[in-house]
């Protein structure tokens, strides 16, 4: 397979030559996909993707890249950040704050939802719901603490804990400390650490002032990896905050305790751990869409582009964590990881249930350093079909709140509303849909369209550390294809509980996870089946054809 | 680095060692004692306050690490311009390597610009190379707590500066690759009889030369026999093979046909030599001074002198406690008794092992570039390097091949069941790691058409050829 | 000497006997079942026969009465007849089946000794005129050879007809002859010197002519009178070869004095020739003796008995080997004279036998007569005293190995040689090693070749070459573990270094004869490094294939893991190498609980069809863990698909339990769906 892809020089070839799915060539060649440009790849957007695809993490890392996205005349009037409204910024924050801690818990509602596996807020987030400082009981000398898989740690340039994952901050100020020595140690030689390595754990540390960000990570995880969650946790704040105001706070006071700021958000970045440790989409820098009918999923996308109003920039239809449809502003792009954002907010709290949010938020890889409004509200209480409407102007929550009336008439009108909820009750398709009786599970990620797609789940993985265990191994192969100095374009795995395949070509990035048993022989061909399936699923699989207002 | 080849003024600064010290926290607990604490402190011209920086800076990472884990505590240090690498040889004594990341330099509008490489370094191969520094010093001096009891901190200062002042310079780090991970051992293939020949002459040395406690003995630089457990010769063959032997390949190969003794008339019958004690044995004086060695350090702790004696390819070490030292008749006996018939045991085995190569057809150069190496007896073989230089061993591969490989042993070492990778550079070569039951095989093909099934076969092939006598999972 | 005893040539009995115990390390003894028989006196004639080895009494006045005694059979034949004068020559045939008589010089009588066939005597009278009968010899049952001073005379004899029909006569000149009944050849001593030898070789019903030689005389004879006599000849066969024993009594050679015994070697066809000297390096008087291949030679001043075995190396001259004598001269081991008579008599303590005494007459091979005491015994070579007196541990094995009665005086020398004190350097016990094995070596081979012709089958019956015979001195690896090696390991007194070298030793020089090494020897080697903790050895030892592999072997390692663990893989290799246990290698791996290592070990050699699904399922099981056991169910799902195109296990396979267990940890909806494509 991989040879083919060699011998054909896959992605210089145009656009289109190579159909894929084409038979009579899927007979000459080992993969039906020999050579997949960019864009034509299963999965590919037609008219272009509906994000910035991500296809390294430098993309992230220059915290002034936010600034760079281009902006559209009415986000900079309603752009609320001059650095004087310091109380306006708190203001906006108590609303936040408020909103978030004074939804009130629904239990019977969480179970519910565990039942059916929708979300699993970790039980982290519910600890947090019922007492609110749950962190303090964990005593950080015991070794439950320190065998922890991964403890995340955010501290100011002063050492001042910011964030904690296990363990309270008190407990923990001389440890992160300890931290900050020893960044500022090494600065003070021109230097920086990057991580610390030891038998079954690493240490990496993440700078991004005013802010240090610390993961001790159990995981298989490269390096590269953990730091690349650590920067999603510094989006997350940046997110409720803006970089400017954040920068802004400790220019005005160096040892500012910014927990003052974020009481109340931790479980946001609590439930952004847990499902970091669970879905692949923060791995893959890439978005899961709800299996659709492509007819459904147009109308869907029609009404919503019809329920447009002057402020918004981005209307978003979303069920799980899983994309259902997305329209946005002419030329304006969605990142992968803005988006993985207000899936993290929506799914961290279940209290979006009830009745319509409005809420200010920045989209870091959008523009750092503007808050937008979002409108979030379910479509109908026994479905989990969550509508997101992102405006620009504060003040807009009626105009906004009007078009979410019009895309529910619309979808009445259409008719499709059944069609959803049929979709809905099977939010996930069964690998053995595919037909290949070794093949347990993969990832197919369309690198255009910034789109990915994998089945759920399934036996043998059913136990919970055995699907960790699995996205573990994922980690483990995306490390090693994406290492930064090392590249690989295969790595074929046998290993004594399954054996899984990488393959990355410049259009796109397979996954497969099979039995041990496979035979090598057996693995190619299931790619090429793979692939071929695929194909033929695509308009279901992905959303081919983004729109725009 | 492979685009320092292509971007004409762009230059590759190799890794290099930047620091090197030993150090006891326990030595120097107090405000102001910090000096105290430092045994070995390389280069020697830092200025003292920057060495006690140092020295602190890896306390408080190692401080640090507790705190997460009591019991495993840091190891290495990334950090954007170098690496640090820490190892406790023995309890509280601590050892750190300061390895400079390489350097790609470039220009830009007339001013260099430099790019550390921070991926380049693999921790494996490096904390490694310390604890070989480590063995290699206990091989020659003991522990560092003997060397305490005997004569303090004082003597065991002396001790350190003698020995890694002189060892240090061998490191070389650029050259550093997976066959330093497994410091193994490698055995020189040979058929039955002749091994129970050298057998039955290893017994009958030992029996006529009575104050030999153990023996070992090589050909062609590879063991095939080791009296002595497996941790120690695996240290003394490094040494014997990256040090001794190389220092006396000159003269080797200048008489290998023509008796090395010129300015020992008389002598003519063998090709023995001592290449470690006295050179003339004709002349009185000559000194019989034999390099000590401890071996058995964690139990009998026995001191020991080290003859080594060779005839052609064939080197024998005979080791006899350091109690009984060595006197020139011993020597001479030993020279009489032992060098006409390791000669001719030389002789037969160079013969034996010829016709072997003719039957097996050995002799072309492998088709396979590939690293075994078997965790159980420490038996190590490369197609991929070439004959060691003094202390060096130069892979004949594309540093970033050899890499990858280390990235393949290091994902092993993380579990100890089987697991095979194979994996697709960017350079199209195929490398594959297999691990079976305590060993290791590592291939590099460049087959670069090849697909998987194909390079699977190849695999099969090399296994069949090469290992067919073992039992390696499939 | 005479086969007669001439009465007048008794000695004064008594003094001598064996002064030289005293040096001890008698190697030489009479046998302990002495012939008895009636001593020589003027009425009683003693007679010996060396065909048969019989000694007749025969006591004269009126009827002749004739008393047989030999030494196998046990009651003696007596019987009497007419006394028609006094008897020259009484003989057996072959058998005792006739009789024959010499009284006079021209004829010789006839009695047959058949049961119920005629019983009257007949006699022959010899054909050549006027020639007068020397002696005669039987050369079978009914065969017989007249020996006349002109010539011999081959007649079968008829005993129903009571005649005798010459088959073969040959006329020549004969001053005495010889007869070597072992290889019926017959010696004459021919013209006036006497010394030169005509043989004569007889076989069933022919005689054939060998190519007559000279002996060489000490000194060029004086006159032309008989300068050879018979009682310096003997004839004997010696390591299957007929010689001519020529005892020279004053050697040729100026430079040695001292008396020498010349061996002429005497084949069959060709020529015959001069092949060893033994130097005796003393004169007087000599006899000799055969006695197992050994040249035994008494000299009867000394009183003392030397021993040459021409198979040690001697010094070359071209032509003739000359040995030195092996042992330092001994006398023959004291003897005590049985106390002969009813117990009435007064019970006197045995009489000591004198040895040496000038009343011997000594009979080829290894008879000794004394005519005047009236015993008959045959000499006997001792091997244990030789032990200590060839210090030489390579000449001794030598010596012994070509001795009837080896086996165990070399078990025990090599178990002494191991052993404090006195215990041998490693190189002389290489040496004897590899003398042991070599002759081990000859042995099988010779097996080897004779079972390879049987089984290519006796269709093309060429003469049938028979069984090669296993003599004591073939010592195999049973004999040395029994009796040696794990004896010499047991009591460990010898260092444990010391311990494993002899073991090495021994395997090498095994090796070095390509002698197949059997595995208990390997499991001593392996023992011995267990005990004392030498696991690397052992390794390296594995490593190099020196313990070779067997399943055994492999087991023996398996039982170590749990002090040694790499003798897993050991045992493993191992098993891999021997090829056909691949049923061990899968045990082995599903002990260990490696079910999938084991699933794909056997779909390598292709037999994952025809295993038995329940037996992984319960080693999945045991694992304890529910990835593998969902790997291994899902497998053998899939072979039912494949196999019968259901997914679904045969009640045959007894697998309920395992289905069970898989739908409660991985659910229904896991099972696999029949598929069809």
């Amino acid at each position: 397979m991989a040879a083919d892809v060699h011998k054909k020089k896959g992605w210089e070839v145009p656009n289109g030559s190579l159909a894929p799915g084409d038979g009579q060539h899927a007979e000459r060649a080992e993969s039906p996909t020999p050579g997949l440009a960019q864009g034509t790849e299963p999965g590919a957007g037609q008219e272009g993707a509906m994000f910035v695809h991500t296809r390294s993490y430098e993309d992230l890392t220059s915290p002034e890249d936010g600034g760079v996205a281009a902006r559209s005349p009415e986000e900079r009037q309603g752009e609320p950040a001059e650095p004087t409204s310091m109380e306006q910024i708190s203001k906006d924050f108590s609303e936040l704050s408020t909103q978030l801690t004074g939804m009130a818990l629904d239990l019977e509602e969480e179970m519910r939802q565990n039942k059916e596996g929708k979300l699993e807020p970790s039980p982290q987030a519910a600890r947090r719901d019922s007492v609110l400082s749950g962190k303090e009981e964990e005593d950080v000398t015991m070794d439950a603490w320190r065998m922890h898989r991964k403890h995340v740690f955010v501290l100011s340039e002063a050492g001042k804990p910011v964030y904690s994952r296990y363990g309270s901050e008190e407990a923990l100020s001389s440890t992160m400390g300890v931290m900050m020595a020893l960044v500022s140690f090494l600065e003070a030689e021109k230097n920086a650490i990057r991580s610390i390595h030891a038998d079954g754990y690493k240490v990496v540390f993440v700078r991004r002032s005013p802010l240090v960000l610390v993961a001790v990570a159990r995981t298989r995880q490269s390096e590269q990896e953990i730091a690349h969650e650590l920067l999603y946790i510094y989006y997350q704040i940046l997110s409720l905050l803006t970089w400017t105001q954040l920068n802004h706070i400790f220019q005005q006071k160096q040892n500012y305790d910014l927990r003052r700021l974020l009481a109340g958000s931790e479980r946001i970045t609590d439930n952004l751990l847990d499902l970091m440790a669970h879905d692949p989409s923060f791995l893959m820098g890439a978005v899961r869409c709800l299996p659709l009918a492509s007819s459904v999923r147009d109308a869907v996308s029609t009404s919503l582009q019809q329920a447009k109003a002057k402020s918004l920039v981005f209307s978003i239809l979303l069920s799980g964590n899983q994309l259902v449809s997305l329209v946005r502003k002419k030329d304006q792009f969605l990142h992968p990881i803005d988006l993985h954002l207000l899936f993290n907010l929506i799914s961290s709290s279940s209290s979006f249930r009830e009745g319509e949010a409005w809420t200010p938020i920045c989209l870091p890889k959008f523009n750092s350093s503007g808050f937008f409004h979002a409108h979030i509200s379910y479509l109908e209480q026994e479905m989990d079909l969550c509508l997101l409407l992102v405006s620009t102007d504060r003040e807009d929550f009626f105009t906004v709140s009007d078009c979410k009336r019009r895309f529910q008439e619309r979808l009445r009108r259409r008719g499709v509303y059944h069609a959803l909820q049929e979709a809905l009750r099977t939010p996930f398709y069964s690998v053995a849909q595919v037909g290949i009786p070794d093949l347990r599970h993969f990832i197919y990620k369309s690198k255009s369209s910034g789109l990915f797609t994998s089945p759920e789940i399934e036996a043998p993985y059913v136990r919970e550390e055995e699907k960790e265990r699995l996205l573990g191994l994922y980690q483990y192969l995306h490390s090693r294809a994406h290492n930064s100095s090392r590249p690989l374009k295969n790595i074929y795995f046998t290993g004594p509980r399954e054996n899984l395949l990488a393959w990355v070509t410049s259009a796109f990035e397979l996954y497969i996870c099979y039995s041990p048993l496979g035979t090598k022989a057996g693995a190619i061909s299931a790619v090429n089946k793979l692939m071929k399936w695929i194909r033929k699923e695509e308009d279901r699989l992905f959303i081919l054809t983004p729109q725009t207002y | 680095m492979a685009a320092a080849a292509a971007a004409g003024q762009e230059k590759q600064l190799a890794p290099i060692l930047l620091s090197f010290f030993i150090y006891n926290p326990k030595l120097g607990p107090k405000e102001g004692e910090e000096e105290k604490k430092i045994l070995f402190y390389h280069p020697n011209e830092v200025e003292k306050n920057e060495k006690i920086r140092n020295v602190g800076l890896c306390e408080a990472i190692v401080q640090f690490t507790r705190t997460f884990s009591p019991t495993k505590p840091a190891k290495s240090l990334h950090t954007q311009k170098n690496r640090q690498f820490f190892h406790e040889p023995e309890e509280n004594f601590w050892m750190v390597m300061v390895v400079r990341n390489p350097i790609i330099e470039k220009h830009k509008d007339g001013k260099p610009v430099y790019e550390y490489q921070e991926e380049e370094l693999l921790d494996k191969v490096y904390s490694s190379v310390l604890q070989q520094c480590y063995s290699m010093y206990k091989l020659f001096n003991g522990t560092f707590l003997k060397a305490m009891e005997d004569g303090g901190v004082k003597a065991l200062k002396e001790r350190l500066e003698k020995f890694f002042h002189r060892y240090l310079q061998t490191l070389h780090l650029q050259s550093c690759d997976l066959l330093d991970v497994f410091c193994g051992i490698s055995f020189f293939p040979l058929d039955k009889m002749t091994y129970l020949k050298i057998q039955s002459f290893i017994n009958r040395m030992e029996e006529s030369l009575n104050i030999v406690k153990y023996t070992a003995f090589l050909y062609n630089d590879q063991l095939i026999w080791s009296g002595l457990e497996q941790d120690d010769m695996r240290i003394l063959y490094k040494y014997l093979t990256t040090s001794l032997f190389p220092r006396h390949m000159e003269p080797e190969l200048a008489g290998r046909d023509s008796p090395i003794r010129a300015e020992m008339p008389g002598n003519l019958q063998h090709y023995g030599r001592f290449l470690t004690g006295p050179l003339n044995l004709n002349d009185p004086e000559a000194k019989c001074r034999f390099p000590k060695i401890f071996v058995n350090t964690d139990d009998t702790y026995e001191e020991l002198h080290l003859i080594v004696y060779k005839a052609m390819s064939a080197a024998v070490c005979f080791m006899i406690d350091a109690s009984i030292p060595p006197t020139l008749e011993f020597c001479r006996k030993l020279d009489s008794i032992v060098g006409p018939q390791l000669t001719v045991l030389a002789s037969d085995i160079c013969e034996q092992y010829n016709i072997n190569k003719r039957i097996s057809g050995a002799e072309k150069e492998p088709q396979f570039k590939f690293i075994y190496f078997n965790h159980m007896n420490l038996a190590e073989k490369s197609t991929i390097h070439m004959r060691k230089t003094p202390s060096v061993s130069l892979a004949s591969v594309h540093p970033d091949l050899m890499k990858i490989l280390g990235d393949i042993n290091s994902d092993f070492s993380r579990v100890d069941e089987d697991e095979e990778i194979i994996v697709k550079a960017m350079s199209d070569y195929w490398v594959v790691g297999k691990k079976s039951d305590q060993r290791e095989l590592y291939v590099i093909l460049n087959q670069k058409n090849a697909n998987l099934i194909e390079v699977n076969e190849e695999v099969k092939k090399l296994c069949a050829t090469q290992f067919n006598n073992i039992f390696f999972l499939d | 000497m005479s086969r007669e005893a001439p009465p007048e040539e008794e000695a004064p009995g008594g003094e001598g006997g064996g002064e030289r115990q005293g040096e001890g390390g008698c190697y030489l003894a009479l046998c302990a079942r002495p012939v008895h028989f009636e001593k020589a006196n003027p009425v009683n004639c003693v007679f010996f026969d060396e065909a048969n080895k019989q000694v007749f009494a025969v006591r004269s006045g009126g009827a002749t009465g004739v008393v047989v005694k030999g030494l196998e059979d046990k009651n003696p034949i007596s019987f009497r007849m007419e006394d028609k004068g006094e008897v020259k020559c009484i003989k057996f045939s072959l058998g005792n089946k006739i009789l024959a008589v010499q009284r006079t010089l021209k004829n010789v009588d006839f009695l047959n000794f058949i049961p119920d066939s005629p019983q009257l005597e007949y006699t022959q009278e010899c054909k050549t005129k006027n020639a007068s009968i020397l002696g005669f010899c039987w050369t079978s049952s009914t065969e017989i050879v007249f020996i006349t001073d002109q010539g011999i005379e081959f007649y079968q004899v008829l005993p129903e007809k009571r005649s005798l029909k010459l088959l073969k006569n040959q006329s020549i000149n004969v001053n005495w002859y010889m007869y070597c009944p072992e290889s019926s050849v017959i010696l004459l001593s021919t013209t006036v010197l006497g010394n030169v030898l005509q043989p004569f070789y007889f076989k069933s019903g022919t005689m054939s002519k060998l190519s007559k030689f000279e002996i060489e005389l000490p000194a060029a004879p004086k006159s032309s009178k008989l300068s050879l006599s018979e009682r310096d000849i003997a004839m004997a066969t010696i390591y299957g070869q007929l010689y001519v024993l020529f005892l020279r009594h004053h050697s040729r050679t100026s430079n040695s004095t001292g008396a020498e015994v010349v061996l002429y070697h005497l084949p069959r066809e060709g020529s015959c020739k001069k092949t060893h000297i033994l130097k005796l390096n003393r004169t007087g008087k000599f006899a000799l003796n055969v006695v197992d291949n050994l040249v035994v030679v008494h000299h009867q001043d000394t009183e003392t008995s030397v021993i040459f075995d021409i198979k040690l190396k001697g010094e070359f001259d071209g032509t003739t080997t000359i040995h030195q004598f092996v042992l330092p001269p001994r006398s023959i081991q004291p003897y005590q004279i049985p106390v002969a008579g009813p117990a009435s008599v007064t019970s006197q303590s045995p009489v000591p036998c004198k040895l040496y005494s000038s009343s011997w007459i000594v009979f080829q091979p290894d008879i000794i007569i004394s005519a005047s005491e009236g015993y008959l015994w045959n000499l006997q070579v001792k091997l244990e005293p030789v032990v200590n007196l060839l210090p030489d541990k390579g000449k001794l094995m030598d010596f012994l190995l070509q001795r009837r009665e080896c086996k165990m005086v070399i078990l025990s020398v090599c178990s002494q040689m191991l052993s404090e004190p006195g215990r041998g350097s490693l190189s002389v016990i290489a040496t004897v090693f590899d003398k042991l094995n070599h002759e081990y070596k000859k042995y099988l081979e010779a097996e080897q070749s004779y079972t390879m012709v049987v089984e290519a089958g006796q269709s093309r019956n060429n003469p049938p070459l028979k069984r090669p015979v296993r003599t004591q001195a073939v010592i195999d690896q049973s004999d040395m573990y029994t009796h040696v090696l794990s004896v010499f390991t047991e009591k460990k007194e010898a260092p444990h270094k010391f311990t494993i070298a002899v073991l090495m030793e021994y395997i090498r020089s095994l090796n070095q004869f390509q002698i197949a090494v059997q595995h208990y020897l390997y499991e001593l080697v392996i023992k011995t490094l267990v005990q004392h903790n030498l696991f690397y050895m052992l390794h390296q030892f594995l490593q190099y294939h020196v313990l070779s592999d067997s399943k055994p072997l492999a087991c023996l390692l398996l039982s170590l893991e749990s002090i040694y663990p790499p003798a897993h893989q050991l045992s493993l290799d191992m098993l891999k190498r021997l090829s056909t246990a691949n049923d061990e290698i899968v045990e082995v791996l599903l002990s260990k609980h490696q079910v999938l290592a084991a699933l794909r070990f056997i779909r390598g050699i292709g037999g994952h069809d025809s295993i038995s699904a329940r037996k992984f399922l319960d080693a999945a099981k045991q694992a304890d863990d529910d990835m593998l056991f969902y790997t291994i169910f899902r497998f053998f799902e899939q072979r039912n698909q494949r196999l019968r195109g259901n997914p679904s296990f045969t009640p045959g396979e007894h697998c309920e339990e395992h289905v069970t267990f898989f739908k409660q940890v991985f659910g229904e909806q896991a099972l696999m769906k029949p598929t069809t494509f």
